[in-house]
């Protein structure tokens, strides 16, 4: 597991596999249009948008294991962070670097049309530092 | 007395636009005021900040997840 300075540990999509395997919750806060575009294919997902989340938070059980994912690992690195901030456990509460980005390019599975993420190469929208004229984030 | 306007946002063309609506709301009032564009994703964190931009007048937040135009910025300014 990685981590810095931040109250969030953040995983790789490869180490999201060992976690969705022992059970894990994933939380996808991209916004509805996005995931009919495009899902996570893992057993346990739910899909909880940003701009709902302050909301519906509490949705999410406590007691479990979740890894918050987006597009690009900004969005569910905040919702994340929202969590911890508000009770749940930093060691139960993981962020996925860099989405389904990644996701894709490593081959895991996804349920949808992956060519929007393909034909953008590697651009991870607003979440790249060094791109940060895209609007996907927000 | 100055009021503090911070603007969280991760760069996306809405928060630069809530950031520059902030200058020119400023601009139009006469309102003493330190404004800060907040970026670093750690700090926003800090403020819970979810959906952005975020609009935050002396540590309250105003307006979040959506852009906020001049004349609305300048309401808040004012009351």
């Amino acid at each position: 597991m990685e981590s810095g300075t931040s109250p969030v540990n953040e995983i790789c999509p490869t180490a999201t596999q060992s976690w969705v395997k022992k059970g894990a919750l994933l939380v996808d806060v991209r916004e509805k249009e996005e995931v009919e575009q495009l899902a996570y294919d893992v057993p346990n997902i739910v899909n909880i948008p940003l701009s709902e989340f302050e909301t519906r938070y509490k949705e999410l059980p406590i007691d479990k294991e979740i890894v918050t994912v987006c597009r690009a690992g900004s969005r569910s690195l905040r919702a994340a962070g929202f969590l911890v901030n508000n009770g749940y456990d930093p060691l139960k509460v993981v962020n996925m670097r860099h989405g389904i980005v990644r996701w894709v390019q490593k081959g895991f599975p996804t349920k949808g049309d992956t060519s929007t993420i393909l034909d953008a190469n590697t651009s991870t929208g607003c979440c790249n530092s060094s791109n940060k004229d895209e609007s996907a984030c927000c | 007395m100055k009021k503090s306007i911070k603007v969280f946002g991760p760069g996306c063309p809405k928060c630069k636009t809530t950031y520059n609506n902030v200058l020119e709301a400023i601009k139009q009032t006469g309102v003493e005021a330190e404004v800060q564009k907040i970026e670093d994703i750690e700090e926003m964190m800090k403020y819970n900040v979810l959906a952005t931009p975020v609009l935050m007048i002396d540590e309250v937040v105003k307006v979040k997840g959506r852009l906020a135009d001049v004349n609305e910025i300048k309401q808040l300014l004012i009351h």
